[in-house]
């Protein structure tokens, strides 16, 4: 059984990588770099909502932005330790951007990055109180849940275990999210006020899945490292918020 | 970074005509870093000439075997394992980092489960040390394997297996299947292809009771069992893989050596190459790191933290000389071998020759 298959063949056949001494050259900058979108993301994800949890109107709804900064930093630190197999400095990496930091409110980034902060677009704009926090939150939320399903299916294994695992809990802060819209709508000043932010962040979270018929995605594809185009991943996200913002009255 | 620490081999033990099991003592107070997980393996550095070669093998002992045993087949044209294989004696002393890799699933000794593996060649080093680990520590599981080799005569662990079967009764199933060599049952014989895997499931194995697939072997044989596990229901949580080292070049090889001349230009003319096209374009030695060039330049080439610390943007300079500004990702025989942090790069060379895909 000694035969062997070039591992490019072998990856775009659906091959799964299990070490980064098996993980060839290009391979490597595109896993990594997916890694470091997402723990750039979780990172400055969690660092934005900390803030809420003293906006928050309630002991449960405190409890629930708590956990929620509290895991998605977790969450990037599982990441970052599949990063650190291939060399990254971990406690470097964790402190090289000030992640709490945000662009004015008006700011038009569209879907670009900043500079080497991977974090994805959307979270460089910065939250305005507690219903605009559940409103994004419910938001972005349903978006991370369809991306991690996507990103479970990497083929690097020790990645995609992180992902099926981080998946539930990820599910579980969407749920938080939508419970506490539920209550934010109660009264009119609270619905009118959830109006205005989902206006605001529908097409910022949009955004964050990037261009239909991306290069990088064929690239990603080929690699295994991707599955879904981008356009099906966005058209998914858009049908399961849409129905839960009309079920609130929301759009 | 992980550090290298030093093993005593103990024990050589010719496995067959090209593998050996060698058994490692680490030093007392290394002994907790050395306390591997099932299904782990052992990356190992050694100088040959002026080159360090870094390999990676999987540990082939159960957890409650006490030692630390690696099992390593001699490759065509590996320096390392023919090294070990010809020329590794008792007492010598190798160097390997902690163990690695996540090839395992979390043991519940009060759970019966049914766990199935798949072994091509060497491939069933990591795969032993579950099978002993899961049947001491779960008393209640069984395992079945099905390993796939040339002939009887490179059959790796053939007897520990036997053994295993006796000292496990009715826990452990071994199935052995033969490329080049007839067996009584037909099926027994080939590959272990998607045909030969639906036919086991047919009369052989219960793939309904099955809670984890194990495989390790080369691409072909992992690619088509894969596949046959979830068309007969196993979901991708439930298949665990490890490649085994099939694609790991036998010898690094060097890096070219330096352009000449004077190098007093202020700018530097750079070919780089990623995805198989080559671009060249100039650039200032100073202001403006190599990353940055290439991106505005139009080539996607990869990085994230541009801070030196990620390794997202490494490449390898094959002519010229550069010089990176902060390095905390790459170590000492990465940068020895030529790659760099493109984003900490600036060139000393009038020309510099760089690639991506290396």
């Amino acid at each position: 059984m000694s035969d062997t298959m070039p591992i490019e063949d072998y990856l775009a056949r659906g091959g799964v990588l299990s070490s980064p001494a098996n993980v060839p050259p290009r391979y490597r900058g595109e896993l990594l770099r997916l890694m470091a979108s997402f723990v750039d993301s979780e990172l400055a994800g969690s660092a934005g909502f900390a803030d809420t949890i003293n906006d928050a109107p309630g002991i449960q709804e405190r409890i629930s932005a708590a956990r929620i900064v509290l895991e998605k930093a977790d969450h990037a630190g599982q990441v970052l330790s599949v990063m650190e197999t291939f060399g990254a400095d971990g406690g470097r990496y964790a402190v090289h951007h000030p992640w709490a930091e945000r662009l004015a409110r008006e700011a038009d980034i569209g879907a670009a990055r900043q500079g080497g902060d991977m974090r994805l677009s959307v979270f460089h704009y910065p939250l305005q109180g507690w219903v605009d926090a559940v409103v994004m939150n419910v938001l972005m939320g349903r978006a991370s849940v369809v991306q991690l399903k996507e990103l479970s299916r990497v083929s690097y294994q020790p990645l995609a275990e992180v992902f099926r695992a981080v998946l539930p809990r990820e599910t579980r802060h969407a749920e938080l999210g939508l419970a506490g819209l539920v209550r934010v709508v109660e009264d009119e000043d609270g619905r009118a006020n959830a109006r205005a932010s989902v206006a605001y962040w529908y097409p910022r979270v949009a955004a964050s899945f990037g261009h239909s018929g991306s290069a990088r995605f064929e690239t990603l594809s080929r690699f295994g490292l991707r599955h879904t185009p981008n356009e099906t991943l966005l058209a998914e996200w858009r049908a399961e918020v849409d129905a839960q913002l009309s079920a609130l009255g929301l759009n | 970074m992980a550090r290298f620490h030093p093993l005593t081999v103990t024990d050589i033990r010719r496995e067959t005509r090209d593998a050996v099991v060698v058994t490692l003592r680490p030093s007392d107070e290394d002994r907790a870093v050395f306390d591997f997980t099932q299904g782990q393996y052992l990356t190992f550095r050694r100088r040959f000439e002026d080159e360090e070669l870094r390999r990676s093998y999987s540990i082939c002992a159960g957890k409650d075997e006490g030692v630390l045993k690696v099992g390593i087949k001699r490759v065509d044209g590996g320096c390392f394992s023919t090294w070990v294989n010809e020329n590794l004696k008792v007492g010598d002393t190798l160097e390997a980092m902690p163990p690695m890799g996540a090839f395992f699933t979390a043991l519940e000794p009060d759970v019966g489960k049914h766990y199935l593996g798949f072994a091509g060649g060497s491939g069933i080093t990591p795969v032993l040390s579950i099978v002993k680990t899961v049947l001491s520590r779960e008393p209640r599981s069984r395992f079945t394997l099905v390993y796939a080799n040339r002939q009887i005569s490179s059959i790796m662990f053939r007897e520990e297996l036997e053994d295993l079967k006796n000292l496990y009764l009715g826990r452990l199933s071994v199935l052995h299947v033969l490329e080049s060599e007839a067996q009584d049952i037909d099926l027994f014989t080939g590959r272990v292809d998607a045909e030969k895997c639906a036919a086991l499931f047919k009369g052989w194995i219960d793939i309904a009771s099955v809670a984890t697939a194990f495989i390790c072997g080369p691409e072909p044989m992992m690619l088509a069992i894969a596949a046959a596990l979830r068309e007969h229901g196993l979901r991708d949580e439930q298949i665990k893989f490890e490649l085994f080292a099939s694609s790991q070049p036998g010898r690094a090889r060097r890096k070219v050596e330096q352009a000449n001349g004077a190098d007093h230009g202020a700018a530097c003319e750079a070919t780089v190459t990623l995805d198989g096209a080559t671009r060249v374009f100039k650039f200032p030695k100073q202001g403006q790191s190599l990353l940055d060039a290439a991106l505005e330049n139009a080539m996607d080439a990869p990085y994230a933290c541009k801070a030196g610390v990620c390794s997202t943007c490494r490449a390898k300079v094959l002519e010229g000389e550069v010089e990176m500004e902060t390095n905390h990702a790459l170590e000492d025989y990465e940068v020895r071998q030529g790659y760099v942090l493109t984003c900490q790069c600036y060139p000393l060379t009038d020309r510099i020759v760089v690639s991506y895909d290396q």
